[in-house]
C-alpha cells in the first residue's frame, strides 16, 4: 500500500503547477497561504492596518519569484512565513532607521517597575497586551515586537537598523517601562 | 521576575494573531498580479492541461476549453475580461457563485 503522501509532497507538487504557469494552482496557492499569512502581518504591524495589504501582495510577489528556490522541505505555509518575517522586519527596520534615538551613555536607564506579576487568564492577558501594543507611541510598539515576538536580541536589531546597541537597549527599557506603566495602571482600559 | 523574563514569557503566552481572514478583495488582488507576473514570464498553460492536471474550470474556460481554437486562445487568462474578477477585487463578499471560478472561492463565505 503507497504510504499517504505528505504535506511537503502536497506542495512541492503545487509549487511545480505554480511554476507551469497553471492558472487554477496559482489561485490554490493564494488560497492556501493568504489567511495565515494576513494573519500573521496584521498581529505584527498592528495597529498601523493601513500597511497589512500592501505588505502582504509583497510577500506574494516575493514568493512568486523565488518559488524556483522552493524545495518542499517545509509546508508552503511555513516558506512563506518565513519570506513575511523578513518583510515584517524590513518594516521595522524602516519605521525605526529614521528616528533619532537618545545615544548617551550617561543617562540612568530606569530600573524595572516591581509588582506586575499579577495572574491574569490567558485570553485577558493577550488582549491587555495587543491593547496597550496598540496605544504605545510607535518606536516602543516596533521595539518590543522586535524584541520579543520576533526573538531578535538588540545587536541584531541595531546591525539592521544602523544604530548603535546602547540606543536601541535605551530604546527598549523606555518601551518596557513605558508598557508595564501602561500594564499596572490601566489594564481595564486597554482591554477595552 | 526578571523584566526581560516577564516580558519573553508575555510575548509566549500572547500569539497576537487573531481570527480575522484575508479581506476577499486583497486574494483577489493578488491572485490577479501573480497572473500579471506569470505572464509577462510566458503563457499561461493551455485550459486542456490545466484540466488534465485535476483542477476545475469555469463555466467559461469549459466552453473555450471544448471550442476547436488554437493555443493562444486556450492560454488566454480570460478572467481579464470576466464581471467576477471586476466585483471580486473591488466588493468583499461579492456576489458570485460560479463554480471553479478563483474570485468566487476567495469569497470568505
Amino acid at each position: 500500500m503507497p504510504s499517504p503522501a505528505t504535506i511537503q509532497d502536497t506542495d512541492w507538487a503545487l509549487a511545480q503547477a505554480v511554476l507551469a504557469r497553471d492558472r487554477k494552482a496559482i489561485a490554490e496557492f493564494v488560497m492556501l497561504c493568504s489567511d495565515p499569512l494576513y494573519r500573521y502581518v496584521r498581529s505584527r504591524l498592528q495597529p498601523r492596518f493601513d500597511f497589512v495589504d500592501d505588505l502582504v501582495q509583497e510577500v506574494f510577489l516575493t514568493a512568486w519569484r523565488s518559488l524556483p528556490q522552493y524545495r518542499g522541505q517545509s509546508p508552503l505555509k511555513s516558506w512563506l512565513l518565513g519570506i513575511a518575517r523578513h518583510k515584517v522586519e524590513d518594516h521595522y527596520r524602516d519605521r525605526l532607521r529614521d528616528l533619532a534615538l537618545p545615544d548617551d551613555a550617561t543617562e540612568t536607564i530606569p530600573e524595572p517597575s516591581p509588582g506586575v506579576d499579577s495572574v491574569l487568564d490567558q485570553a485577558r492577558s493577550a488582549a491587555i497586551t495587543s491593547a496597550i501594543l496598540a496605544a504605545l507611541p510607535e518606536p516602543y510598539r516596533v521595539v518590543l515586537l522586535w524584541r520579543y515576538w520576533e526573538q531578535r536580541s538588540a545587536e541584531e536589531m541595531a546591525a539592521i537598523t544602523g544604530k548603535t546597541p546602547k540606543a536601541i537597549e535605551r530604546l527598549l527599557s523606555r518601551a518596557r517601562q513605558e508598557f508595564r506603566q501602561q500594564w499596572l495602571t490601566k489594564p481595564e482600559e486597554a482591554a477595552r | 521576575m526578571n523584566e526581560e523574563l516577564w516580558f519573553a514569557q508575555l510575548a509566549e503566552e500572547t500569539p497576537l494573531e487573531s481570527a480575522i481572514p484575508a479581506p476577499s478583495c486583497l486574494k483577489s488582488l493578488v491572485y490577479s498580479h501573480l497572473i500579471s507576473e506569470a505572464e509577462t514570464e510566458g503563457p499561461l498553460l493551455p485550459l486542456p492541461e490545466t484540466k488534465a492536471a485535476g483542477r476545475g474550470l469555469c463555466v467559461f474556460e469549459h466552453l473555450i476549453e471544448i471550442l476547436p481554437v488554437g493555443a493562444p486562445l486556450q492560454n488566454f487568462q480570460y478572467c481579464k475580461i470576466c464581471h467576477a474578477r471586476v466585483l471580486g477585487e473591488r466588493v468583499e463578499q461579492a456576489p458570485i457563485f460560479w463554480p471553479c471560478c478563483p474570485y468566487s472561492e476567495f469569497q470568505n463565505r
